[in-house]
């Protein structure tokens, strides 16, 4: 008759941090410290001309070179560092805010609003990111802000897919039926209820999408259809500095490395991320 | 014929190493049955998995033999190991429904194993399989050999699994838990197959089962296993009539009897020990009203009389039994004919399209004939204030739909519902406020019915805020008063669900429920998640907040035995219809519904004179 003893179940230990987790943070948690600190730590200043300083090797001045009109290299990467990934995650969260109510409304209600909502998805995904971008932004003047929404968009389909699956499963849950049966609204049935469950594979999904982002993003930039000169766009620079990969390779290969560099941090953010969030595998611990 | 000898088997897992058994030793004599029972956690289905050689990988066995026949299991070589597994073990699983291969025909799976063993053809094989389906039982074993597992009911792929470990003509099965998810007239044919083929093959049997009724009907020996250990062990009869050690009187004073009412079921307080650390003494100890000073040494299976019981008092509590409670609230039995119903439902029906059936040509319309199925056939019913009506039936008899739609949470096609007065099936949802917070729910499954992401305190603060019930600078003080009524302790408020046991989590399920005060609740199968000494807990709770609150309850379950301990009345349905419903007295007592008898008759019990052997016969067909 009486409860089972007050004691708390011993919890299992915290499972260590993943080593991938552990070196994706360390190289996104470096780019973007600085990427963020890049104006007063960039030894000369990004955007001045100097005719006598083109194209020189990278040397002790100048680490990483400069370019076609004398500017330091090193110093335009740290800046635009933050346009990479400011355009990135600006992309993600966009694609977030429209995918995921779409993917709950299609995944709660089922029928005619699924059917609709999801093949207006495979309208999208049928399209090829880089068509979608430039229709978007052929027909308006280019800036930085469209690309990032331009990207965003093509990215809608995959974040709503996975919401609507998520969805699928929670909705079965009794704790569904449980706020049904004391008349919660739709809403915060969407939002109290299911969201929170819903957000680990959502987070883990949206952290590998910011480098499809920041890839698209630079490809865009890279066509003159992102941000504009002066600017320095890493996908800019690399498309400025293609005349000159003969002469002089240091340009174009250094936002590329550096781009290299920050998709495998995310990357393996995102795969850390998902070893440690996953419910499948929080399930498993929890029991054992 | 199975021989294990002082086994000990230990898991490593993420938060440690678990000791799943600890020095077990067992014997299973040619031709007859051993039954190992206990609850979730007690080692019974490692047993199981080490005597077929079957242990994962995380499993570690730091000592002990299993001898089959003389020869150690334990030190084969993972190829004698499966030689043994094919031919001369063979293993029947829990669950039916996911142990055949979907995309296999029956009568292949079923001569699988002679194909690698014996060196049959695939056609000799196939020939074989008819003959073993016929031989468990199955009508037409030509058309089922060549069925797909999707075309049969769970008792006919139960018996196509118990013919396919037949098949080659092993000496000893093991069945883990064969019976668990068939409903008892089912349950009841399957084990007099098993029983019938004993007898017939001279097998040796090892059947693991939580249920002690199954088990008196099977086996000849029981073995009660606790926290990976063995309590007691002996002749079937004699531990399950006299029981001897304290868990085992417990375990069976937890059972609700049918036909013999009682105030309250005898509940084991506390949980199973902590089996990455075992106490060093009777780890029984601390749930044990029995338990002495001595208590903390280590244990010995001493014999008393024919059979070795670990409890160092056994010989002194040989004759005592488990103490139950006395009746501690007094029944606020209101004078239920005068006041109006809290429920009243005319001719709910409910019915769901399966498919839309095969295309035909109707002169030139094309037409499709909807293959539908009617969970609720114009069901009629009464609730009274502070009533428990008992809802029975087996699976998929209409009870969960009923309970649900009679709350709206499912919408009816026609009929009428009452509640509290107010007439709720002609609203539409939105209009449902009122009934809302007068009906409330209790699910099955704890670990789906609480969110995971939210903490105790915010579940039941939840309803409390949602319907304005009190201030908002109360409703913790509301919650702390919640939680005392399902006897929890205060800080539970902050835990979240995983973080609790299943008996736990199913108290705070009741809690939410009772957080709007209703009159009405569906339980819908509350107990059938937990084992036996939770059950009981939990059924006496629901008990004593009926008698404090004079809450009813619309009680679902598939368990006869539980509605009958608590209902007040018992309605029975069969395939959407209510075959019968009265005083719950009655319905137990003398049943007038041929469906009511067949389902009475089935039921595994714990006492009553021994059931001879097959009894309920009945054969099942193709579904």
């Amino acid at each position: 008759m009486s409860p089972e003893p007050t004691s708390a179940p011993a919890r299992p230990p915290r499972k260590p941090m993943p080593l991938q987790l552990k070196a994706g943070l360390a190289i996104t948690g470096t780019i973007l410290l600085l990427g963020l600190l890049a104006p007063w730590i960039a030894p000369h200043p990004w955007d001045t001309i100097s005719m006598r300083t083109r194209f020189l090797a990278p040397n002790a001045t100048y680490w990483l070179g400069t370019d076609e009109y004398g500017r330091d290299v090193l110093s335009r990467l740290l800046m635009g560092a933050r346009l990479s990934i400011g355009m990135g995650v600006a992309a993600t969260l966009f694609s977030l805010a429209i995918g995921v109510p779409m993917g709950l409304a299609a995944g709660y209600f089922r029928g005619w609003i699924d059917e609709a909502l999801m093949r207006l998805a495979d309208v999208l995904m049928a399209i090829p990111p880089i068509m979608l971008g430039l229709l978007v932004l052929a027909v308006t003047p280019p800036a930085l802000w469209k690309t990032a929404l331009a990207v965003g968009f093509v990215y809608i389909p995959p974040i709503a897919r996975l919401a609507r699956s998520v969805t699928l499963t929670l909705a079965n849950e009794e704790f569904i039926q449980a706020a049904k049966a004391r008349a919660e609204s739709t809403s915060y049935i969407l939002f109290r209820e299911i969201l929170p469950n819903a957000w680990p594979p959502l987070i883990v999904e949206a952290s590998l999408r910011v480098t499809y982002a920041i890839l698209l993003g630079s490809a865009l930039s890279f066509l003159g259809l992102g941000a504009q000169p002066p600017s320095s766009d890493w996908g800019l620079m690399i498309s400025e500095a293609r005349s000159f990969l003969d002469r002089a390779p240091w340009i174009a290969l250094a936002p590329g490395f550096a781009m290299c560099l920050l998709v495998i941090g995310i990357n393996l953010l995102g795969d850390g991320a998902r070893e440690r969030l996953d419910p499948r595998l929080k399930a498993r611990l929890g029991k054992a | 014929m199975l021989a294990i000898d002082d086994l000990t088997v230990r898991y490593r897992t993420a938060g440690g190493e678990i000791e799943a058994l600890s020095s077990v030793s067992l014997k299973a004599r040619k031709g007859s049955t051993l039954a190992l029972v206990g609850e979730s956690g007690s080692g019974k289905s490692t047993i199981a998995l080490a005597a077929m050689g079957l242990l994962p990988a995380e499993a570690m066995v730091p000592s002990g033999r299993i001898l089959f026949d003389g020869a150690d299991i334990l030190t084969m070589n993972a190829e004698a190991r499966r030689q043994l597994r094919g031919s001369r073990i063979g293993l029947v699983f829990q669950d039916p429904f996911s142990v055949l291969n979907p995309s296999l025909r029956i009568g292949d799976q079923v001569g699988e194993g002679l194909v690698h063993h014996r060196g049959y053809t695939p056609e000799r094989a196939f020939a074989r399989a008819i003959e073993l389906l016929d031989e468990v039982g199955i009508v037409k074993p030509e058309a089922v050999a060549k069925a797909y597992p999707h075309e049969l009911s769970g008792g006919m792929r139960q018996r196509a699994l118990i013919a396919g470990a037949l098949a080659s003509e092993p000496e000893l099965l093991i069945l883990d838990e064969p019976t668990t998810a068939l409903d008892v007239t089912i349950e009841a044919q399957i084990l007099d197959l098993l029983e019938d083929l004993r007898v017939r093959r001279g097998l040796t049997m090892v059947f693991i089962s939580h249920n002690l009724g199954v088990v008196r009907r099977i086996a000849d020996e029981v073995a009660v296993l606790y926290a990976g250990q063995i309590v007691e062990q002996g002749a079937t009869e004699e531990v399950l009539q006299r029981p001897v050690h304290p868990y085992t009187k417990g375990l069976l004073a937890a059972i609700p009897r049918i036909g013999r009412r009682m105030g309250r079921l005898a509940a084991i307080p506390g949980r199973l020990p902590d089996l990455r650390n075992p106490p060093t003494g009777c780890r029984f100890a601390p749930r044990c009203p029995f338990a002495t000073p001595d208590s903390t040494n280590p244990q010995r299976l001493l014999a008393v009389g024919d059979r070795m019981v670990r409890c160092s008092s056994a010989a002194a509590l040989r004759d005592t039994s488990w103490p139950v409670q006395e009746e501690a609230v007094v029944a606020a039995t209101a004078d239920r004919s005068a006041s109006e119903p809290v429920v009243e439902v005319e001719d709910l029906t409910k019915s769901f399209v399966l498919s839309r059936g095969a295309l035909r040509w109707e002169g030139w319309r094309p037409v499709r004939d909807a293959v539908s199925i009617t969970p609720v056939d114009a069901i009629s019913l009464t609730v009274a204030p502070g009533e428990v009506v008992g809802l029975v039936g087996e699976s998929g008899s209409g009870k969960t739909t009923l309970g649900r739609t009679i709350l709206r949470l499912i919408e009816a096609d026609s009929g009428l519902i009452r509640i509290a007065g107010e007439t709720v099936s002609d609203k539409p949802q939105s209009a449902l406020e009122a009934m809302r917070r007068t009906a409330q729910i209790v699910f099955q499954n704890p670990d789906s019915s609480l969110n995971p992401r939210k903490t105790i305190r915010e579940l039941l603060g939840r309803p409390i805020a949602r319907f304005g019930l009190s201030p908002k600078a109360d409703i913790p003080k509301r919650v702390d008063e919640l939680l005392d009524l399902v006897r929890l302790p205060a800080h539970y408020a902050d835990r979240y669900a995983h973080q609790m046991s299943g008996g736990e989590k199913q108290r705070v399920g009741i809690a939410r429920a009772l957080a709007t005060q209703p009159n009405f609740i569906v339980c819908d199968e509350p107990v059938s998640a937990l084992d036996v000494s939770v059950q009981a807990a939990i059924v006496n709770l629901l008990a004593d907040l009926r008698d404090r609150l004079g809450v009813a309850y619309l009680f679902i379950s598939h368990d006869i035995s539980v509605v009958a301990h608590l209902a007040d009345r018992v309605a029975v349905m069969h395939h959407g219809k209510m075959v019968e419903i009265g005083p719950a007295e009655q319905i137990m007592n003398a049943p007038s519904h041929p469906y009511t008898i067949k389902l009475l008759s089935a039921v595994p019990r714990v006492d009553g004179p021994a059931l001879a052997r097959r009894e309920v016969v009945a054969a099942d067909g193709l579904a």
